[in-house]
């Protein structure tokens, strides 16, 4: 029987190796490979340039705005979408009635095709027949703008508010207008990822032992707030590293939105990494810079996961 | 800790949350408003979220050469036909059930074989390939897509159904989580089988297939959300040819006519590509947050 056993295994474990081999690490050294020449799909042949595409990353400012774009996004999306997850998840946990229909609510857009998304929200905050702008401005003359206008607060002065600059000159193009461009994505980026982030605080949040807060509260622990310092939070730790990673690795491959709705646009201002490889390459044919960009995607993939792998071990050390 | 409800708090609590929901729900809702509107209520964002139903004139139709009578139609018979006339969506719903029951069929004939090995038999290597297994987790598929793009043009493939499945037949994934789950299954079920002449393979489809069904089933559930839902590779991989379209590439072709009257159909067809995955979601809640939250067991 041993024999046959031996024989078996081999064999059932033969497409998969193969098909790991084909499909995740020859494209790895294909595109690391790549990434040093000139290559494009057509040509004959290519020359070795050496580190030119990534000299070009760090020195045109094509490449420097799409480096800070993705930074940018990320920077944005990951710490929102994981404070709005990790609160919707503490308020939906603390209250008496209805958490349930909140949490299916509040993760229907992690099911909804993203780009199906993407052109709504592009269309309900479109400049002139947007129904966004659409209410802003009708809110023009009205109690809302003496009340956004914030100048019934003590502390403000005469300049005119972002609400009454609106009305006066023309609500944000929102997509159009490339101070607006980059944070409008990210909300969408938000919008769509922090009902994710909840259900895995959810998660968290019933393997904390009810114990502990007993015991906070007898070391004078009163307040929520210390609750959620001394208890929650910590107990919190592996889930939050992992969400962490998951969300920065997930931001970092943002292309649907940008795709369908700014192009990298307006003045690069939302170009970036993912949309950089599809613009380059697919479109520009210029493969030894895609697989440049591919490469440096896949080492800020490589450090997370092992800043991720080091922080969840450092944690099973000392616990 | 007190356990009693403060009833102001409760309801600021409710109050943010239905805020937050409010926000949640908004495209939604645009989505499914506009595509029972008219043009004209689109564009002056009147009609509330039903449109007044009047009656209207197809212009395209007229066009044609009808009778001005025989195209009069209520907004949302309109929008959603267009949504059927004006691009084979049929088609495009088709391509996208084909391509995702594909990856997934494929994924587990490739990941079974392969977990079952690596949780119960014994061979020279085993720790080996599931090393192998462990590190090509690490790899993201958007990392990958370029080079396999080159290597599927190379040999003739873009522009295929093959092109849309191929890069997606490997689940590293799959197979890690079908060797955790085949790890808890007993040696005893196993041996017994071999007691009764059955081959290995026979093993792996009649005996660790049905213990496997509810981790089979999550995998399913992320693997076709996933594959559904995708634009990136179907927009790497299919140039041109609409017949391979899929549905977020076939929604995508809408925004190419600037023509105002798209809005609608565009509408229409957005909900009719969004809503069963929502529904099914609606349906079966508690298994798809496992199947979309299964990647938190990496």
């Amino acid at each position: 029987m041993a024999q046959g056993v031996h024989r078996a295994g081999y064999a059932f474990i033969a497409p998969a190796v193969f098909l790991m081999i084909a499909i995740l690490i020859a494209p790895v050294l294909i595109a690391a490979a790549l990434s040093f020449t000139d290559y494009s799909l057509g040509n004959s042949g290519f020359d070795w340039v050496g580190l030119e595409n990534y000299d070009r990353m760090v020195s045109r400012s094509t490449y420097t705005k799409m480096l800070s774009a993705t930074a940018l996004y990320v920077l944005t999306v990951v710490p929102a979408s994981i404070g709005l997850g990790l609160g919707a998840a503490l308020l939906i946990n603390s209250v008496k009635r209805f958490g349930d229909i909140y949490k299916t609510i509040y993760f229907l857009p992690v099911m909804a095709a993203l780009l199906a998304m993407a052109l709504v929200w592009e269309f309900a905050l479109h400049p002139t027949i947007g129904m966004i702008n659409g209410t802003l401005s009708a809110g023009c003359g009205t109690w809302i703008e003496s009340l956004l206008g914030w100048h019934w607060l003590p502390w403000a002065d005469d300049a005119p508010s972002w609400f009454e600059n609106g009305c006066a000159s023309g609500f944000p193009l929102w997509f159009g207008d490339k101070d607006y461009s980059l944070w409008t994505v990210a909300f969408i980026g938000v919008w769509q990822a922090f009902g994710f982030n909840m259900v895995l605080y959810l998660a968290g949040l019933t393997s904390v032992p009810r114990e502990l807060y007993q015991a906070a509260a007898m070391d004078g622990a009163t307040t929520a707030w210390d609750r959620f310092r001394l208890v929650t939070w910590p107990m919190l730790g592996p889930t939050t590293v992992f969400v962490v990673t998951i969300t920065t690795i997930r931001s970092f491959q943002v292309f649907d939105t940008i795709e369908a709705i700014t192009q990298g646009g307006p003045a690069k201002s939302t170009f970036v990494m993912m949309f950089a490889i599809y613009e380059k390459a697919i479109q520009h044919n210029l493969m030894g810079m895609g697989s440049a960009i591919t490469i440096v995607f896949l080492g800020f993939v490589l450090i997370l996961t092992f800043v991720q792998r080091h922080l969840v071990e450092r944690r099973v050390h000392y616990s | 800790m007190n356990n009693q409800v403060h009833p102001v708090r409760e309801a600021i609590k409710h109050a943010v949350l239905i805020l937050g929901a409010l926000i949640v729900i908004l495209p939604f809702y645009v989505m499914v408003s506009y595509s029972l509107k008219s043009p004209h209520e689109i564009e002056s964002n009147t009609g509330g979220f039903f449109g007044a139903q009047e009656p209207m004139v197809d212009e395209y139709c007229v066009k044609l050469g009808n009778p001005r009578d025989a195209c009069v139609e209520t907004p949302v018979v309109y929008n959603y036909t267009q949504a059927f006339k004006k691009a084979p969506l049929l088609r495009y719903l088709l391509n996208g059930i084909l391509v995702t029951a594909s990856i997934f069929i494929i994924q587990v004939l490739v990941a079974l074989p392969c977990a079952y090995a690596l949780s119960k038999l014994r061979f020279w290597g085993r720790d080996f390939v599931f090393g192998l297994v462990m590190f090509c987790l690490l790899i993201p598929v958007h990392a990958i897509a370029l080079p396999i793009y080159i290597m599927l043009a190379k040999i003739g493939l873009t522009n295929t159904y093959a092109s849309l499945v191929i890069p997606w037949t490997i689940s590293v994934f799959g197979i890690f989580l079908m060797r955790q789950f085949f790890m808890t299954v007993p040696d005893d079920l196993i041996d017994a089988a071999r007691m009764d002449g059955m081959s290995e393979f026979s093993i792996i489809w009649k005996v660790m297939l049905p213990t496997a069904v509810p981790a089979l089933l999550a995998f399913a559930i992320f693997s076709v959300v996933a594959h559904w839902n995708d634009y990136f590779w179907p927009r790497v991989a299919i140039t041109g040819n609409r017949d391979l379209y899929t549905p977020p590439l076939g929604l995508r072709e809408f925004k190419g006519d600037a023509d105002g009257s798209i809005w609608g159909p565009m509408m229409a067809t957005a909900t009719i590509i969004v809503t069963p995955l929502i529904a099914a979601f609606l349906l079966a809640q508690r298994r798809f947050i496992e199947g979309i939250t299964l990647s938190g067991m990496k």
